[in-house]
């Protein structure tokens, strides 16, 4: 069963005459351990459908079940443990919280899943570790690179191990190296713990190494290119 | 548990994080809030207390003996005294004898004798005039002339609003002697008696009881009122620290003393009216207070609402990951109670480490009182609560706005 499985999704924003139609009909399946990017012109779609799967918005039709959890059917609660539950978040602009430091970055959302203080210490220093960022426990934010910053969001994303990492853009503020490098952590992830990735991008040189690229234009879904046969397709 | 703790993390590090000035004048406001709801009442209330403390020390001291209901003097006063000297407890005490007469000036230069004489009604008080002066240090309160001297005969003190130039300034509230000064001779009558005296000094204080009486010896008092009884008709002590007023009434109730004379305590002894003003004066600097609370709440649900909205992506973000928005919550309720424990602590240790003392030493010269700054800790525990409990609220409400606004809306800025 795929641990994604979106139907007939549609996404319109506002009323009448002034209303947009952004999602016309989607239909999306994600295996487990697979890794997905979306990619389309600004306008496309391509966030708005991320959103609507990472269970930040609410599609207008269709429904979305993830992990067997029909999550258009749960409260505004129950949206947010299970996103904390369940799934990871890497967004473009890093997204961390400036008053902490890395360490406390990463450890907030598993002291929110219960961790006792010390096990989420442990785990977050472990996480920032495997993002390469060692010794930088005690940084602020805005003692970090940008690509430092992303990465410590990374790092804040996998550390609890969701079952599914979504990364909206999360090269878009970052120079060809850094972009690079972030997207090499979040390939690594994908191999080494056959997590399930799903990810925003508009520069194809990031998508390479996904399993499917999914094509989006005005809405639509225009183009599914496989790049690997390792998964069940769309 | 886990909401609180996180919230108190992420509260923790705002307030740490946050630019020093900044949380420095939020927490000067939130002292001078304070410091408005205790001090306003606390003036207000002190003009009384200042008033009574007067009173206290001046006049009636800690417990006070008077006439029983049915008598005109206190019976066995002999008995009664020697009963007091029994009690370690009683480190001073003064017996006074009361009459009415009439005071009579200028009498010598009135050519007239059908005109208007220039005389008042007052009290006259019998005392031994160095008892009272341990007592009430009556003499620190002359301000012309000099003290009655305990071998002398003749002499007497006026309180000042017996004299028309310390009385004019309340204008015709009493009746005054014209020109009165220290060594003229004045007549004192009671029914057929009359005697001269000469004015030995005038007394003032903020005790009006003080300022409308008259002072002779208490063996000139008994012979010119032929009370030879030596029955008096008040009898005020001080007391140790070892003992409170209400201790030491059951005491001399447990003595008999009750037989003789009525037992008051020196806050039974207060007129009513002067309670009910001091609670109405504790209300209305409440009230007054309050308005800087409702600033004070306006304040910190700005500067909340202005925080807040200013992470409102972030906020969002926090959502986004998982967070529950109770910690969030949590997080701006606790930035303002720490501004309003930081403010409060300031004002109390301004308040009790320097205030109260100074005016204490430095009262406030209002013409019935010496105003002091009074801060009972009880009352200001409540206008803590109170102070801690509106600014918990007003952090609240803002962190609530902007917390349950919809989480994506608030990562990507849109309205």
């Amino acid at each position: 069963m795929p641990i994604i499985q979106a139907k007939n999704i549609h996404r319109r924003f506002g009323e009448g005459a002034l209303a947009a139609h952004v999602l016309k009909g989607i239909d999306v399946e994600v295996e487990q351990g697979e890794f997905i990017a979306i990619m389309g012109k600004s306008g496309a779609g391509k966030s708005t459908l991320m959103y609507q799967l990472s269970v930040l918005d609410e599609p207008s039709d269709g429904s979305v079940e993830i992990d067997g959890t029909n999550v258009v059917e749960l409260s505004e609660r129950e949206r947010t443990t299970f996103r904390l539950n369940t799934l990871g978040y890497v967004f473009q602009n890093y997204a961390l919280v400036p008053d902490l430091s890395a360490e406390e970055n990463v450890m907030i959302p598993l002291l929110m899943r219960g961790y006792a203080w010390e096990k989420a210490r442990k785990v977050a220093q472990g996480s920032i570790d495997g993002v390469g960022l060692e010794g930088k426990y005690k940084n602020l934010p805005a003692e970090l690179s940008g690509g430092e910053q992303q990465r410590v969001s990374i790092a804040r994303a996998i550390a609890g191990k969701p079952k599914i990492l979504f990364a909206d853009e999360p090269t878009a503020n970052l120079d060809t190296v850094s972009g690079t490098q972030v997207i090499d952590l979040i390939a690594k992830v994908n191999r080494e713990d056959n997590q399930t990735v799903v990810m925003v991008t508009h520069e194809r040189e990031y998508a390479v190494g996904c399993d499917r690229i999914i094509y989006m234009e005005d809405g639509l879904v225009t183009k599914i290119e496989v790049l690997k046969k390792k998964k069940r397709r769309l | 548990m886990t909401a609180l703790r996180i919230g108190f993390l992420l509260g923790l590090r705002q307030i740490q994080r946050a630019n020093f000035w900044t949380t420095a004048l939020i927490i000067f406001v939130m002292m001078l809030t304070f410091l408005n709801l205790i001090a306003v009442s606390g003036i207000l209330v002190g003009l009384i207390e200042g008033s009574e403390r007067a009173v206290q020390r001046n006049s009636l001291g800690d417990l006070v003996l008077s006439e029983l209901a049915e008598e005109d003097r206190i019976l066995e006063t002999t008995s009664v005294i020697n009963t007091l000297n029994t009690f370690p407890e009683i480190t001073n005490y003064a017996v006074r004898y009361k009459g009415n007469g009439q005071i009579e000036a200028n009498y010598k230069e009135r050519r007239d004798l059908a005109g208007e004489r220039d005389i008042v009604a007052g009290i006259v008080t019998g005392i031994n005039t160095v008892r009272e002066d341990e007592m009430t240090n009556l003499s620190s309160l002359l301000i012309e002339g000099e003290y009655l001297n305990p071998d002398e005969e003749g002499y007497i003190l006026i309180g000042a609003y017996f004299i028309k130039r310390y009385a004019e300034q309340f204008g015709d509230v009493f009746e005054a002697l014209d020109d009165v000064y220290v060594g003229d001779s004045v007549r004192l009558t009671s029914g057929n008696v009359t005697k001269e005296f000469i004015v030995k000094g005038i007394v003032q204080s903020k005790v009006d009881e003080i300022n409308l009486n008259t002072y002779i010896p208490e063996r000139e008092f008994r012979r010119f009122f032929g009370r030879i009884d030596r029955n008096a008709n008040q009898i005020v002590m001080r007391l140790d620290e070892s003992v409170t007023s209400d201790e030491m009434k059951v005491l001399l109730t447990k003595t008999g003393v009750s037989d003789y004379a009525k037992i008051q305590t020196f806050q039974e002894s207060l007129p009513k009216f002067l309670i009910d003003i001091k609670n109405t004066f504790n209300l209305l600097g409440t009230l007054i207070g309050s308005i800087g609370l409702v600033v004070a709440s306006i304040t910190i649900f700005i500067i909340i609402f202005i925080n807040a909205l200013s992470r409102r992506k972030q906020i969002g973000i926090l959502k986004g990951i998982g967070i529950d928005r109770n910690v969030i919550q949590i997080a701006y309720v606790l930035q303002a109670a720490f501004y309003a424990i930081a403010g409060s602590a300031l004002g109390a240790l301004l308040t009790y480490g320097f205030l109260v003392g100074y005016f204490d030493r430095n009262p406030i010269n209002f013409p019935f009182s010496d105003g002091i700054l009074v801060a009972e800790p009880i009352g200001t525990l409540y206008r803590f609560i109170t102070l801690f409990v509106i600014t918990l609220f007003a952090g609240f409400v803002p962190a609530w706005i902007i917390v349950k606004q919809n989480t994506l809306n608030s990562i990507l800025g849109r309205k």
